[in-house]
């Protein structure tokens, strides 16, 4: 048969019909390798961890539960906890309200509109290492940038980084500012792959801004406003590096998010196990959390 | 209801023009039908009289006042797409609704309106779905219902039809033109088919390039073209169009080699230096080939229809259609004479321009400009 000189027959006739089988495995090995090895392999031996006692960086014994029970009740690791929640609500709310409005403002085509949206890309391409420095160095009350302004209007240097609430809030703009172009990246995607025709049916139909806005624009977003929330929600519960540059966590405990918790922890206080629990936690409350919002997806979205 | 009119619109895309002064007036009540090969501007003429687009030049009025620099709300026109346009998020009842939602009707009398139009175009059991729910019919069904349930001062149509299958588009068709008659609404139906045109119209305004080359009843427009390209796009078959020369020896045009006498018609074609008839497949008729006064041809292909026949003659390098009788049948090559009554001819100048129009009863030729 002509078909014979094809690889696949060759080989069927070389090496027998055992090879078909096994070759698809043999194909995807590298790849199931590597995700054993980086992702699965992690996470038991973080899993394992969470549930044994440490000295110099070894496990010394097992504890089996105890360090999830001294989670439960460490008035800290809850306290953490609601910081972190109320930080992903504030900074992710702003940013969808942020970005949704600007994303509508800049849908429409134009070259000054194009270098527009360049330019609000460029936050997110910064490292957050970096922006956490930047932000330090605004906000520091000897010679930070708004302390300049401050001092040129002849006003005291405002504390922010001294003082808890607005630490907190420090923060919370400087995650609004590194990461509202995400919010608008997707949205304005979102709003460009809209359909055209509903919405001229609805000018004609008599619909006014405000009206095509929350009766068209609202609902026919929904689901693109959603992927980008849980996006974005899942990746402020990890935030740490700007918090680490930023404030360390303080003053006192006021930006100490679960992250920084952990961190310290486990490096500084050297409970190993202990903050494998505590973060085996926060990834269960998030698997749950993005599990329930595609939940939501699938069923509101069609 | 009321009267639509464009004066002197003009549309550019670019700098490319997509309309040329356009001048069209639409009566209270009438069914106009703005027709044209795609790309030739009708659409865009459509959503002028919307006020979705904006013409660079001229004025748009409705019912005698200038909206040419009003938003679509502002203007009192429903409008029915092509792909329908239905909001995929809202149920059948509540797109229907839409429009007086907008309005501020209070939900119970919405419902009821609602009710009685959905009723009226049999689309009552829908209300509770969703649009992906239903079929292309249905959907179009539901478009019509929103544009009918506040009464509009002009219906507009963005050719509604053609997301249909061949057999619903034919039954809607009828069902469009009967809802029209009986809302007694201005209407303004765009289509680039040209029997949608001849069926539901009252007049057809035939567009190409973005000019109008004709704008009469279908009847005129078949009857007596305008020109060579309103003869070439109206009518199925369309009208054949045969190069001729003047013999003023004999007072008649010589078609392939055959003199056909023009009697009292030959000094307004000579006059214009005609160079081309036109005339229908039905006022052809087939004969024998060697027949005196006929042009001799040979037969290209048969067509039965099943009730008439269409022969497809070539007559020296033209191919003509001649409609014969149902079961007329010729193997392909056979020679065959095609016989021309001139009286149902008419006769283009160089320049496509019909300056001799056939005789015959109905309304006389439309006046030259």
């Amino acid at each position: 048969m002509a078909a014979a000189t094809t690889p696949g027959t060759l080989g069927r006739t070389l090496r027998g019909a055992g090879l078909d089988r096994v070759l698809p495995y043999l194909m995807l090995g590298p790849a199931i390798f590597l995700v054993l090895g980086v992702v699965v392999y992690p996470l038991i031996e973080g899993l394992r961890s969470s549930t044994g006692f440490f000295r110099f960086g070894r496990m010394v014994r097992s504890v089996g539960l105890d360090n999830y029970r001294q989670a439960f009740a460490d008035p800290a690791f809850g306290e953490a906890l609601l910081t972190t929640a109320r930080f992903v609500f504030l900074a992710v709310t702003i940013e969808t309200v942020l970005g949704l409005g600007l994303a509508l403002l800049l849908a429409r085509e134009g070259r000054f509109v194009r270098r527009i949206r360049a330019t609000l890309i460029l936050p997110m391409i910064v490292t957050p290492v970096v922006v956490g420095i930047v932000f330090r160095l605004i906000y520091a009350s000897d010679v930070g940038m708004l302390a300049s302004v401050a001092h040129l209007f002849g006003l005291n240097s405002p504390q922010i980084l001294s003082n808890g609430d607005s630490a907190f809030w420090g923060l919370v703009i400087l995650d609004v500012w590194e990461w509202t172009p995400l919010l608008f990246l997707i949205l304005l995607a979102g709003i460009q792959s809209l359909p055209v025709e509903p919405f001229e049916a609805a000018r004609v139909d008599g619909a006014g801004a405000w009206r095509t806005f929350v009766d068209h624009t609202l609902p026919l977003l929904r689901p693109t406003i959603l992927v980008a929330v849980t996006l974005r929600a899942i990746e402020a519960l990890t935030t740490f590096d700007q918090v680490y540059v930023l404030t360390r966590g303080g003053p006192g405990t006021s930006t100490q998010l679960i992250s920084i918790y952990g961190y310290q922890t486990f490096f500084q206080f050297q409970q190993v196990g202990y903050a494998a629990a505590m973060l085996f936690i926060v990834a269960l409350v998030v698997i749950l959390a993005s599990g329930f919002a595609v939940g939501l997806m699938r069923s509101r979205g069609r | 209801m009321a009267e639509i009119q464009l004066r002197g619109i003009e549309k550019l895309f670019d700098g490319v023009r997509v309309l040329e002064s356009l001048d069209l007036t639409v009566h209270d009540g009438e069914f106009v039908v703005l027709l044209g090969p795609s790309g030739c501007g009708k659409t865009t003429a459509l959503r002028i009289v919307a006020g979705l687009e904006t013409p660079t030049a001229g004025e748009v009025h409705i019912g005698g006042r200038d909206v040419t620099r009003l938003s679509p709300r502002e203007r009192d026109v429903a409008m029915v797409f092509q792909s329908y346009a239905l909001y995929p998020h809202m149920s059948v009842a509540d797109n229907i609704g839409y429009p007086l939602r907008i309005r501020g009707v209070p939900a119970p009398e919405r419902a009821r309106a609602v009710a009685r139009v959905a009723h009226s175009l049999e689309v009552g059991h829908l209300l509770n779905r969703k649009p992906r729910q239903l079929s292309g019919g249905q959907r179009q069904r539901i478009a019509l219902a929103r544009a009918i349930i506040r009464e509009p001062a002009a219906f507009l149509m963005d050719e509604p039809l053609s997301n249909l299958d061949a057999k619903l588009r034919v039954s809607m068709r009828g069902e469009i033109r009967r809802l029209q008659q009986r809302l007694d609404a201005t209407t303004v139906y765009v289509t680039h088919d040209q029997a949608e045109a001849m069926t539901m119209a009252d007049r057809v305004c035939l567009i190409s390039n973005g000019v109008i080359q004709q704008f009469a009843p279908p009847q005129e427009l078949f009857d007596f073209p305008a020109n060579r390209f309103v003869a070439g796009f109206v009518g199925n078959p369309p009208m054949n169009v045969l190069d001729i020369r003047l013999d003023p020896d004999r007072q008649a045009v010589v078609v392939a080699g055959a003199a056909i006498p023009l009697g009292d018609r030959y000094a307004a074609c000579a006059a214009a230096a005609v160079e081309q008839l036109g005339i229908r497949a039905r006022e052809l008729t087939l004969t024998a080939p060697d027949e005196p006064t006929t042009l001799p041809g040979s037969v290209y292909v048969v067509e039965p229809l099943g009730d008439e026949t269409y022969v497809e003659v070539l007559i020296g390098e033209t191919r003509v259609t001649v409609r014969a009788d149902r079961g007329w049948t010729a193997p392909l090559g056979a020679p065959v004479g095609v016989r021309i009554d001139p009286a149902n001819a008419c006769f283009f100048d160089p320049s496509g321009r019909t300056v001799v129009h056939r005789v015959g009863e109905g309304r006389p030729p439309p006046k030259e400009e």
